[in-house]
């Protein structure tokens, strides 16, 4: 064979695209996909990042309690929507979830302890729910899980490192504006899960 | 077939993690146990029940070997000896049943994240490493709830569909 035909030949199998038949069904599974869920919905998106921001405005012992106890609870509400035992609006928990957690850093509230658990494990059930039932049934949903409980930990570290710039001259009052931003996107949430 | 080889990085970066708080003086002898678990036969034999039992055991003993992170302060070095011993039959139960015991020795390397983790801790104090282990509790939570599961319900709508 000629190496034109040879080169040929490789050009065309680099060029060639995966074969997007029979791929399974419901969201597509893997590590990738898991990782990058929590980042496609702002929703998510936002009360992750709150949960970290909150706690390390409330500082010790809650900058790591809050962060690990979210994904703790996340994993009782993706059981529960995994074996489909019904919770009530779960789109209005988590809308809830983005405006009280940022309502909760806006006013700068620093509740008893078991208060602030309360509230992040509560919303913490409702985001796992919605997580677990969407749990691709094809692929790999082991490497999906690890994927989006990974992602959901580091949206946590970057809400922390932004509530720790508290710290800071100015640091305060650009957490409270994120806070602020986030309330009014929870309330953009909360309306539209009430419409739809 | 089910992936063995996932169920294994999350055991070993579960005991690195662990290890990070064991004394020095325990590192080598834990490897060692390590990874002579790893290279004994494997106890198991070959069937679906036992392969359930596996990963059932695997997922448990991340928990478990994650679990101590957030309980120890200083973790005592015949517990990380047994920690070793135990991350070593599952990982090898796993991967036996799964036909992928080779790829096990590629990914053992996995231990060797005590050092990030001994180096974080010193920096920062044990917060991070204590946040990353309860990242590992949660996925072999998940991966143990999966197991239960006749399909997973990905075939329902998305939530925001």
């Amino acid at each position: 064979m000629s190496i034109t035909r040879v080169l040929a030949l490789l050009g065309i199998l680099f060029a060639a695209g995966p074969a997007s038949a029979h791929t399974g069904t419901g969201l597509p599974g893997g590590w990738t996909a898991g990782f990058m869920h929590p980042l496609a919905g702002f929703d998510h998106l936002l009360a992750m990042m709150a949960v970290g921001m909150w706690g390390a405005t409330l500082e010790r012992p809650l900058i790591y309690v809050l962060p690990v106890l979210f994904p703790a609870l996340m994993v009782v509400g993706a059981g529960l929507g995994m074996f489909s035992v019904p919770l009530p609006r779960v789109e209005i928990g988590i809308a809830l979830s983005v405006l009280t957690l940022g309502t909760c850093i806006a006013l700068a509230i620093q509740p008893p302890i078991w208060i602030a658990c309360l509230i992040v494990g509560v919303f913490g059930v409702f985001h796992g729910d919605a997580h677990g039932k969407e749990l691709p049934s094809a692929a790999d949903p082991i490497r999906y899980s690890a994927g989006f409980v990974l992602a959901t930990g580091l949206l946590h570290v970057a809400g922390i490192v932004v509530g720790s710039l508290t710290t800071r001259p100015l640091g305060a009052t650009m957490a409270r504006s994120f806070g602020v931003l986030i309330a009014i996107s929870g309330i953009g949430f909360f309306l539209r899960a009430i419409i739809a | 077939m089910r992936d063995g080889i996932t169920p294994c990085v999350l055991l070993f970066a579960a005991f690195g993690l662990a290890l990070a708080f064991a004394p020095r003086s325990a590192w080598l002898p834990s490897l060692g146990a390590l990874l002579s678990t790893l290279a004994a036969p494997s106890i198991v034999s070959s069937g679906r029940g036992w392969l359930d039992a596996a990963f059932l055991g695997c997922w448990i003993s991340v928990i478990i070997i994650a679990g101590t992170v957030q309980l120890f302060r200083k973790l005592p070095s015949w517990a990380a000896l047994l920690l070793s011993i135990d991350a070593g039959a599952w990982a090898s139960a796993v991967t036996s049943l799964t036909g992928s015991r080779l790829q096990v020795l590629a990914v053992s390397p996995c231990v060797l994240i005590v050092w990030p983790a001994v180096c974080v801790t010193r920096r920062y104090g044990p917060i991070p490493i204590r946040v990353a282990s309860s990242w590992l509790i949660a996925i072999a939570a998940l991966s143990g709830f999966l197991q239960f599961l006749p399909v997973t319900p990905g075939y329902l709508p998305d939530h925001l569909e």
